[in-house]
């Protein structure tokens, strides 16, 4: 059984579409990049992963269990890093991460240690209002990690960041290997380091999901996503040809329609 | 199961107070605005009303009610700042508690705008409550400012993303919190006979716990997009 299984997954807002017929699955222990332009429908999908919002159409669950927003037991699985860091300004690093460990029911001295893990051991007293856009991303990165959860999701995990911060992140990510991981990332040459698998959104719909071992270097992701995310032809090798694939459920890319830029949905970046 | 809950409850509301007392913001806000509300009260009316019971009521009322709406308006915004209601939302915890959690820090809330309005009352308007009528009203502010949070707390998050939030706010909420209102006046007003005065606090409690019932179920629904 697949670890995270979304089937045929389509979010409206009016009468824009802002996902559209999405499915795939992903394993136990996969580390898969969700690449597609600005607009594309990757927040949306991730809202979606994430119990914040919840699909007009489809389903999605985590191993069998239906994700949806009343199933706690569901949620207490997940770690999500999105766009915003989802911290209390007023609160210090420390505070915050032990807010969240009491929701989630976790002995708060896992804390200190989440904090050392992203470079913050020292800071951990101050009030997130005076850090950084790169330190509250990384107190955001310790957050989501405070309940050990087996699947993570990341919408642009490395948009905005100094080099300290980028390499911190980036250090935390590939230590990541026994979670489930999916990532939404516009950082082609990171995202392909960190990827198995790598899918492609454009215009809502998933027009590419290929295994990472198909490409020699970013320089072919960016050959590829130029072609699947902007409009353009997708290259000769596809999921139903000789890269190997690992869902059936995809497009090879020819059905996309839009340009770069649509708006995905409401919060989509 | 109960325990858990109830820690949750607890843990949003410590988590709103705390970070209120650091922020000041809605503090500063609401009580400017009460301040405000009874000292031009002070001015316009000075010794001219007959009455000295109905201004002292209608100034302390209107003071409970747009200082409340106007520190519900800030303390939600403070939710939506780095969107941190959806770290709260990602918690393993029923929903519901994180609703009671609000209600509960911002009943806190606006008893402090109502005690404070008070002794505003008191100071400015040179009046000074019967021990039967004050021992009432502080009976009634909590009450009033239960009902009054369990309806502004789900406008507000309902409204969360809207830029019209803090007009739209009190334009929708005083409207839906007109028994509160008439409850909070009429148990104020001085010689109230014990029948009325048992009449309308049911007709308080009653309006309190539907609202929360309500914001109890529907919160779930309310702020999953």
């Amino acid at each position: 059984m697949a670890f995270v299984s979304v089937s045929g997954v389509t979010k409206r807002f009016g009468t824009h579409v802002g996902v559209d017929d999405v499915s795939f699955t992903l394993d136990a222990g996969e580390t898969v990049v969700l690449f597609g332009a600005n607009g594309a429908g990757k927040t949306t999908l991730i809202r979606m992963l994430a119990s914040l919002s919840r699909p007009t159409e489809g389903e999605i669950e985590i191993e069998g269990e239906p994700l949806v927003g009343g199933n706690a037991a569901v949620r207490s699985r997940l770690g999500v890093v999105a766009h915003e860091t989802m911290l209390y300004e007023e609160l210090t690093a420390r505070e915050n991460l032990r807010l969240h460990a009491r929701l989630h029911d976790v002995d708060a001295t896992v804390c200190d240690g989440l904090l050392e893990t992203v470079g913050l051991a020292d800071r951990g007293g101050e009030r997130v209002s005076g850090f950084s856009h790169g330190m509250s991303k990384r107190v955001s990165l310790a957050r989501a990690l405070v309940h050990d959860p087996d699947l993570l999701l990341f919408d642009e995990p490395y948009t905005g960041l100094d080099q300290t911060s980028l390499k911190r992140v980036a250090a935390v990510l590939e230590d990541l290997e026994d979670r489930t991981v999916l990532a939404a990332t516009h950082d082609l040459e990171r995202g392909y380091r960190l990827a198995d698998r790598a899918l492609f959104m454009n215009d809502g719909r998933l027009v590419g999901d290929l295994e990472t071992t198909a490409f020699e270097g970013a320089s072919d992701v960016l050959e590829e996503y130029e072609r699947r995310c902007t409009g353009g032809e997708p290259r000769a090798v596809t999921s139903a040809t000789a890269v190997p694939t690992r869902s059936t459920a995809v497009g090879t890319g020819t059905e996309s329609s839009g340009g770069p830029g649509d708006d995905g949905g409401p919060n989509d970046g | 199961m109960i325990g858990d809950y109830l820690r949750v409850v607890y843990t949003i509301a410590r988590k709103d107070l705390l970070v209120e007392s650091r922020s000041k913001q809605t503090t500063n806000a609401a009580f400017v605005f009460a301040l405000l509300i009874i000292v031009v009260f002070s001015f316009v009316f000075g010794e001219e009303v007959g009455s000295r019971d109905v201004l002292a009521r209608g100034a302390l009322w209107l003071a409970v009610v747009f200082g409340g709406a106007v520190g519900m308006s800030h303390a939600v915004a403070l939710e939506g700042k780095n969107e941190a209601i959806a770290g709260l939302l990602l918690a393993p915890v029923d929903r519901s508690a994180i609703y009671l959690g609000k209600v509960a820090s911002s009943t806190v809330f606006i008893t402090g705008i109502g005690l404070l309005s008070l002794g505003f009352v008191v100071v400015f308007l040179d009046y000074a409550f019967d021990m039967a009528t004050l021992t009432t009203v502080l009976l009634v502010v909590p009450l009033a400012a239960l009902g009054f949070s369990a309806v502004g707390v789900l406008l507000s998050i309902l409204m969360l993303h809207s830029q019209l939030q803090e007009s739209l706010l009190p334009v929708l909420l005083v409207p839906l919190v007109i028994p509160t209102i008439l409850s909070g006046t009429a148990l104020t007003a001085p010689g109230l006979s014990e029948g009325m005065t048992s009449a309308w606090f049911r007709i308080l409690v009653t309006y309190d716990l539907l609202v929360l019932l309500a914001g109890w179920m529907t919160f779930e629904y309310i702020v999953e997009e």
